[in-house]
């Protein structure tokens, strides 16, 4: 395996910063690899622009960053402006279609995925499991991962609370990238816009 | 001890040494090299990028029975630590640059009262958490009065956690102030960290005395030696004055009594120098070029060794664990064996200085700086070193 570059992107309260952690704690405790994790964010809080890189590679990883990128992460437009000129020409895209609309600067080598990310998490019940649907997805297309190894890296960064609703937006993630649940994921998200219109009506 | 305090104290000692394999961030690495060392006392105040410093220490001492404080300020907790320190603590604090400048009166004292310490300054750029090495200088030389300062400069998270240790342990044997020089990069970075078994972490405890309150002399020691120690508040009632003091501890301005004391300080340490300051060798047996570098820097020179190595250039690296006291032999025998020795450091080029002072023009020297918040690339120190000339 040639090392690899990958970098999360997005706004604050995103979680971006978490999907770098829960991939590199899985890759590092249960895959035996070596990976190395850095960050940069605003002093906001939350909506400021956040990204987070993680190197991965089987032997120790000397210099932490890299001048270009295999995989981009983006899960909002600005953070897409931002990094896709990192991003290798011929490397791998993944965003969160419903808060990445315009693709025109990616060239057209790189391959795309277009992951309803937001959307799902909604309908799962929560838009902060965003970040887990795409991992989940992420991890089902690049094969680095498992979803037992992912499972019991967020069990080490997750809050108990937060748990099972994680779990369930990986293992949504993941069947919706190998095309088992398609069709599920598409239906929950009507549901959910169902059950608001209901609730508008009362 | 009731049962409740047998539970506690079995608790305590359970979770001090957290053994296995993480995927931990640097600052928390140090937290708990600290504990494996056996650290009972941490004051801080908060500033990023040491944060989490004291926000892991806030969680883990009190678990394990020791105390947190977090001071109103840096002198607070600077001096906070001296004072445990002396009543027999292994105390540390941490910072970031712009505290660590509060840190140095603390620092002359813990030098001239010959408190061990340990102190965490995590370098950022000035009011911003972008990476540097710019407090290089400042570590060895920001306290006033005559000293030498025990200074590691870790490269991965790896060696946050080991040098943390290893700080706490050169502190005792050389009861002086320790600095742990960490930085933004590898500060914020999460990596692999192996902690070993509790039983394969060396550890040094305070070397106490044996004498009785009438008999101990608390600044008596041989030539370069370190005295031993009793405490505060143990009936030796010993005086810890920053001002020159005799063996007995008693303030003293007769210039031989003094200089006594002024020639053993720093001697202690500069006389053990070989010892401390350990350097590691990179591809050096047949090397005609040497980066030298410590810290984070560390990395891309031996990603830059590498390419280099592949075009057939003979490069090595030299390592400084230690760049305090300075590694004067490991840096002199390069002058006598490289055609070209090249100081790679993140800030407008200070250590090289030094590095230049030790090759003593018997070799060309050049130097790879930058303080523009990031670390070197390996391709830029290529380009450096095409700037320089014909490297073999």
């Amino acid at each position: 395996m040639k090392p690899i570059s990958i970098r999360f992107s997005g706004f604050g309260g995103q979680g971006i910063i978490l999907s770098a952690v829960v991939l590199g704690d899985a890759l590092v405790i249960h895959r035996g690899l070596y990976a190395a994790q850095t960050q940069s964010y605003g002093s906001e809080a939350r909506g400021g622009q956040c990204q987070s890189e993680l190197m991965v590679s089987e032997e120790p990883i000397l210099t932490p960053i890299r001048a270009s990128n295999d995989i981009l992460v983006s899960m909002f437009q600005t953070s897409l402006d931002s990094y896709i000129g990192f991003l290798r020409r011929d490397g791998t895209l993944f965003v969160d279609s419903g808060l990445v609309a315009d693709l025109s600067r990616v060239p057209p080598e790189t391959t795309r995925h277009a992951v309803p990310a937001t959307e799902i998490a909604l309908a799962l019940g929560n838009k902060m499991a965003a970040n887990m649907v795409m991992l989940g997805y992420f991890a089902g297309v690049t094969k680095m991962l498992n979803l037992e190894q992912l499972d019991r890296a967020l069990g080490e960064n997750v809050r108990k609370e937060f748990l099972d609703l994680n779990k369930k937006a990986i293992r949504t993630g993941f069947d919706l990238s190998t095309g088992k649940n398609k069709e599920i994921a598409e239906e929950k998200a009507e549901e959910k816009a169902e059950r608001k219109t209901e609730g508008r009506g009362r | 001890m009731g049962q409740e305090g047998a539970a506690k104290e079995k608790a305590a000692k359970e979770n001090r040494v957290l053994t296995g394999v993480h995927f931990m961030q640097g600052n928390y690495a140090v937290v708990e090299g600290a504990l494996a060392a056996g650290c009972n006392f941490f004051a801080g105040y908060p500033i990023t990028p040491a944060n989490e410093i004291s926000e892991g220490m806030s969680k883990r001492l009190p678990a394990v029975g020791g105390v947190f404080l977090q001071g109103e300020d840096e002198l607070c907790s600077i001096n906070a630590v001296a004072g445990a320190s002396l009543a027999g603590a292994k105390a540390m604090t941490a910072t970031a640059s712009a505290g660590y400048d509060y840190f140095q009166e603390g620092l002359e004292y813990g030098v001239a009262v010959e408190a061990p310490m340990v102190i965490v300054d995590v370098q950022r750029c000035r009011g911003e958490n972008f990476a540097t090495q710019a407090d290089i200088m400042q570590v060895h030389w920001g306290p006033a009065g005559d000293h030498e300062m025990v200074v590691l400069a870790p490269s991965s998270v790896q060696e946050l956690f080991d040098f943390t240790v290893r700080a706490f342990n050169l502190a005792e044997e050389y009861r002086t102030p320790v600095i742990v020089l960490s930085e933004t990069t590898i500060a914020l970075m999460r990596e692999r960290l192996v902690i070993p078994e509790e039983d394969k972490i060396p550890v040094v405890n305070r070397r106490w005395t044996s004498k009785t309150p009438e008999t101990y002399l608390p600044f008596e020691a041989e030539e370069w030696g370190v005295p031993d120690f009793a405490g505060l508040g143990r009936g030796y009632h010993t005086i810890y004055s920053i001002n020159p003091h005799d063996e007995k501890g008693s303030i003293e301005w007769d210039p031989d009594v003094f200089q006594r004391l002024y020639t053993r300080i720093p001697a202690k340490i500069s006389k053990h120098r070989e010892k401390i300051s350990t350097v590691q060798h990179y591809r050096m047996d047949d090397a005609k070029t040497a980066l030298v570098a410590y810290g984070s820097e560390v990395r891309p020179c031996l990603d830059a060794m590498t390419m280099l190595r592949e075009g057939g250039k003979k490069v090595g690296v030299l390592k400084l664990d230690v760049p305090w006291p300075f590694p004067e032999e490991a840096v002199s025998d390069l002058g006598k064996r490289m055609d070209l020795v090249v100081t790679v450091e993140m800030n407008t080029g200070k250590y090289a200085g030094e590095i230049e002072r030790a090759c003593s023009g018997r070799c060309r020297t050049g130097r790879v700086t930058k303080n523009r918040g990031l670390i070197h690339s390996p391709e830029e120190i290529l380009e450096a070193l095409e700037c320089m000339g014909e490297v073999s």
